[in-house]
């Protein structure tokens, strides 16, 4: 019995004595290289020109995909929406999505997705939202 | 031993559903036309804000409270809370329950105890024309399980659920009184 607690006491001292890191590492909230890559497949810019018709394309597009919309910023463009996918709805999808004038004639929408509270990487992901976007925004 | 029988084959069944791959999330298919078509109509209105306000006021009267509104992107949310228990579910449990006693056990499968529906609705002007709106909605709901028994396992309760409502006649009523309550707001009743 006196054995056990002092296997147990000896742990307790062990954890306590380690010096483990509390600063966050400097790099937390530069931009890498890696991100940039992230960043253009995230955007694309559409030869269109009205901005409130491209957010309507975008809730349209997000809820033909299944998406409920959660927020909608109409000056800043963002729009936020979820989803639980999948059979049983086991998975939690999260998109946002960021309308922006480019120029004149152009709008820059980049998108932004979450699949289980961890950011989407794959770039053919963003390639299928963008599809179906582009069906959306020519057909508003 | 004979109790751990029902939460083996629950955990078996639970461990074949697979996780969706991130592609398909964001990929049109066959169900999503026929959603739309249920979710939207096209309502006349004069002006976007007097549609706007029509719609929220069906939804109170549907029993929702609005949490948010967009006039500018003509987006409302609301939300009501009631209770979830149904009849076919008690029954079950109790079917359930005599059968678990007769293999010596007790088992008390655990019942949806209650719910929060959601309603999100967005409208934007049809092309080319200034008194035609294109309105869609979309229900959802949230359940909560009570608690239950499998064996000598308690189930604790709370364990939650979503699930999309794809009931016809639920959109079927809310663009009915949408287009009586337009109706009226336009002859000012």
């Amino acid at each position: 019995m006196k054995v056990k607690l002092l296997i147990i006491l000896f742990v307790f001292v062990l954890q306590a004595c380690s010096t483990g890191s509390t600063k966050p590492p400097e790099n937390l909230l530069s931009l890498s290289e890696a991100q940039m890559k992230i960043r253009s497949y995230q955007t694309r810019v559409f030869d269109i020109s009205d901005e409130e018709k491209s957010l309507h394309a975008v809730v349209s597009a997000l809820m033909d995909l299944g998406f409920i919309v959660e927020r909608v910023n109409v000056p800043m463009g963002i729009v936020t929406a979820a989803k639980f996918a999948g059979t049983g709805y086991v998975a939690f999808v999260e998109a946002t999505v960021v309308v922006r004038p480019k120029g004149d004639t152009q709008m820059e929408i980049r998108a932004n997705a979450l699949f289980n509270t961890k950011p989407i990487e794959d770039p053919k992901v963003y390639q299928n939202f963008f599809a179906t976007l582009q069906k959306s925004l020519f057909s508003i | 031993m004979k109790s751990l029988i029902p939460v083996l084959l629950a955990l078996l069944l639970a461990s074949c559903v697979r996780m969706p791959k991130p592609e398909s999330f964001f990929q049109l298919d066959a169900s999503s036309a026929k959603y739309k078509a249920l979710q939207s109509r096209i309502v006349e209105a004069s002006k976007e804000q007097e549609l706007l306000s029509a719609s929220a006021a069906v939804l109170q009267d549907l029993g929702f409270q609005i949490e948010e509104s967009v006039a500018d992107a003509g987006m409302i949310r609301a939300v009501k809370e009631r209770s979830a228990r149904e009849y076919g579910q008690e029954i079950g449990r109790f079917f359930s329950f005599v059968i678990g006693l007769l293999a010596q056990t007790v088992i008390i499968v655990p019942v949806d105890l209650h719910q929060q529906v959601a309603a999100t609705l967005v409208m934007y002007p049809e092309e080319k024309s200034t008194s035609r709106f294109n309105v869609r909605i979309v229900f959802h709901r949230t359940l909560w399980k009570g608690d239950g028994t499998s064996g000598s396992q308690s189930i604790p309760a709370g364990l939650q659920r979503m699930e999309m409502i794809y009931d016809p006649k639920i959109y079927q009523q809310f663009f009915a009184k949408l287009s009586k309550s337009v109706f009226l707001e336009i002859h000012q009743i």
